[in-house]
């Protein structure tokens, strides 16, 4: 029955119309006096590519491994399709695991490893065979299969993993981090290719990361979490363009705060003691203190500056080159930095137009800053 | 003349640079300091070896090769059923203490309470424990007990202690693995008794058996806890030469010294090179000092 489902799911990722893979309710995980995670409700899509993004200790593992039936909830309770899970152990349970340190069995060889889930359920031994071949070849491993985990890679490995969990057609895939060991070229490679797999099994993934980058690439949605806490959660777009508190906008991305004080309908003064226009929430009031938020790459520099943009001036303080673009972090006194991206272009290279120590103008458009509280 | 100084100073400079090449700034006399110490260690040994083929009976001049020594061994019937005696012991001593410690180490590693810590310490105490004082003790509680001294006295006396060394080699390598290759096969469906016997034990294999060789051979040869537990029948060998050389000291000793060693030597190569056999690339001898990383 639970292979049917997960194989008749043949839409694509994030289809709302599927149903509920997970549902939490008031979650909560207490380790003594420490409050792991905080009452958490979630709704995770069937096939949706889901991520928990969180600085480390912010509860995104421990939610994982309650997902997984490692923890058991102090609170709350876990809905898999439909089905309350809380008191389920984790070998009773239609998820599976992709563990950050892959966890092989150095006793086993690839397809060993491949088919130890499927001989626990007493699959027939010929469709075993037949379902590790296809897993293997799922993730480029065919040839691979009579090696021992030591001989392999950390790429390849970390494949091994994802197919010992993939081929037991769970409802749920869980993945904890599992690109952390990777250096950074093969990380982004199997960030692509993870995506891929996903869409071509349709299984629902869960994944833990504390990287925004691999998150805005790969979700479908994200839960940005805080001490335990879900602070927002959205498409990748709605998080990065529409960060609802500061911690996310600080969180993911670069992103510059100015602090400021409501002045009136519209208006902030910020620290430099500039009024500056700023799209304020309904719920501000005059006096209230508040963060505005703008991109780096909202703001524009000396002759880029368009009317209607608000507008200060400042001093270059440091010059960070990344190659593709230039960083430049500007103080604009008081204490009140800014940071904008000096992109190359196809004109000029990022790195030939301003100098430490020089005064710059910067403008942004008010409707591409946030106000936050 | 200004000319001879600088091709020695050349010459000079040459040679450094090539004993630099050799390793580092090495001192020369650390060869010779090595050279001394393995000659301390290994000439008693090889003095036993050779006057156990020694064709007089003498323990001073070696006269010629023969294997009398050997022959007078094995034609004595109390010496032959000795040797058996100690390789019952070692073997029955390296079954249970084996999977006693082993168990040992999975509780002491995976059990997260607060007397852990307590538990981990204690474990260390019959390594450290003088032989002499174990002997003692173990020979009291028997009297005390009432129980006569038998070959299982000495059994019993020498799983006690080979029981800490099963644990001390098992649980570097456990503590090394992380508990997540358990949960992982939890998590594919194995229940926690499944994931010991499927996953744990099997990785736990080379280590387990490096450690039941090494208890093999500490066992085998063992005199002091021996011979506080041995009773008047069924003497292990140690014991037994111990007593044989209060009336006197035959070159026999020196063969079974030498097939002793023989003994002891095979189990700790095995215990070395068993590891290689389950298709892993680390050396044995990692495994039985537990540095090893994940």
């Amino acid at each position: 029955m639970e292979q049917a489902t997960v194989t008749g799911t043949g839409s694509g990722p994030g289809g709302d119309g599927n149903g509920e893979a997970i549902r939490l309710e008031e979650v909560t995980k207490r380790f003594g006096d420490f409050t792991a995670v905080d009452a958490i409700d979630l709704a995770i899509h069937r096939g949706e590519f889901f991520s928990l993004l969180g600085p480390s200790g912010c509860g995104k593992t421990t939610t994982l491994r309650m997902l997984a039936g490692f923890e058991v909830p102090s609170e709350g309770r876990i809905l898999l399709e439909g089905e309350p899970v809380e008191d389920v152990p984790p070998y009773e349970r239609n998820v599976n695991m992709v563990f950050q340190s892959y966890a092989l069995f150095g006793h086993l060889d690839v397809a060993g490893n491949v088919a130890f889930g499927l001989k626990r359920r007493k699959v027939p031994k010929d469709e075993i065979e037949q379902r590790v071949a296809e897993a293997l070849e799922l993730v480029s491993l065919g040839s691979r299969a009579k090696s021992r985990p030591a001989e392999l890679s950390g790429g390849q490995r970390q494949r091994v993993a994802l197919a010992r969990a993939l081929v037991n057609r769970p409802a749920v895939l869980l993945l904890d981090e599992p690109l952390g060991a990777l250096d950074l070229k093969l990380r982004r490679q199997m960030q692509v290719e993870l995506k891929q797999i996903q869409r071509e099994v349709g299984i629902t993934f869960v994944y833990v990361t504390h990287d925004q980058e691999e998150a805005l690439s790969m979700s479908d949605r994200i839960a940005v979490m805080s001490d335990g806490r879900v602070v927002q959660c959205g498409p990748p777009e709605d998080v990065y363009e529409h960060p609802t508190e500061e911690f996310v906008a600080g969180f993911i991305g670069i992103s510059n705060m100015l602090e400021g004080i409501v002045e009136g309908p519209g208006t902030v003064r910020v620290g430099n003691g500039m009024k500056v226009a700023a799209p304020l929430p309904a719920d501000c009031d005059r006096g209230d203190t508040v963060q505005i938020s703008v991109r780096p790459e909202k703001i524009a520099v000396d002759e880029d500056i368009e009317s209607g943009m608000v507008a200060m001036r400042g001093r270059v303080i440091s010059r960070i080159y990344h190659g593709v673009n230039t960083q430049i972090t500007v103080d604009l006194g008081d204490g009140a930095h800014l940071v904008a991206l000096e992109q190359q272009t196809y004109t000029a290279s990022a790195d030939d137009r301003w100098e430490e120590g020089m005064e710059i103008s910067l403008g942004w458009h008010p409707e591409n800053c946030l106000v936050l509280r | 003349m200004s000319g001879t100084t600088a091709t020695v100073g050349t010459r000079v400079r040459r040679r450094r640079s090539r004993r630099r090449e050799e390793g580092f700034d090495r001192p020369r006399f650390l060869k010779l300091y090595s050279t001394l110490v393995y000659l301390y260690l290994f000439i008693p040994i090889a003095v036993v070896v050779l006057f156990s083929f020694n064709s007089v009976k003498s323990l001073q001049s070696f006269q010629g090769f023969s294997l009398q020594w050997y022959d007078d061994f094995l034609s004595d019937p109390t010496l032959r059923e000795s040797l058996f005696v100690s390789l019952r012991v070692a073997l029955i001593t390296m079954i249970v203490a084996t999977v006693v410690g082993t168990a040992l180490a999975i509780g002491l590693v995976r059990a997260r309470t607060r007397w852990s810590p307590a538990a981990n310490i204690l474990m260390l105490i019959p390594l450290v424990t003088p032989e002499i004082v174990a002997g003692i003790s173990a020979l009291l509680i028997f009297s005390q007990l009432g129980i006569h001294l038998s070959f299982w006295t000495i059994v019993i006396a020498h799983i006690t202690f080979s029981i800490s060394y099963v644990t001390v080699v098992v649980r570097g390598r456990l503590a090394s693995m992380g508990d997540e290759v358990e949960q992982a096969a939890m998590d594919l469906g194995a229940t926690r008794f499944q994931a010991v016997r499927l996953v744990l034990v099997p990785e736990l294999w080379p280590a387990i058996v490096a450690a039941g060789l090494l208890v093999f051979a500490l066992s085998f040869d063992d005199f002091v806890l021996s011979f506080f537990t041995t009773g008047e029948d069924s003497q292990p060998l140690p014991v037994r030469i111990w007593s044989a050389i209060r009336f006197g000291v035959s070159p026999t000793i020196n063969a079974i010294g030498t097939l002793m060693m023989v003994v002891s030597l095979t189990a700790i190569v095995a215990a070395v090179l068993v590891p290689r056999f389950f298709g892993r690339k680390e050396s044995g001898i990692k495994v039985l000092t537990g540095q090893e990383g994940g």
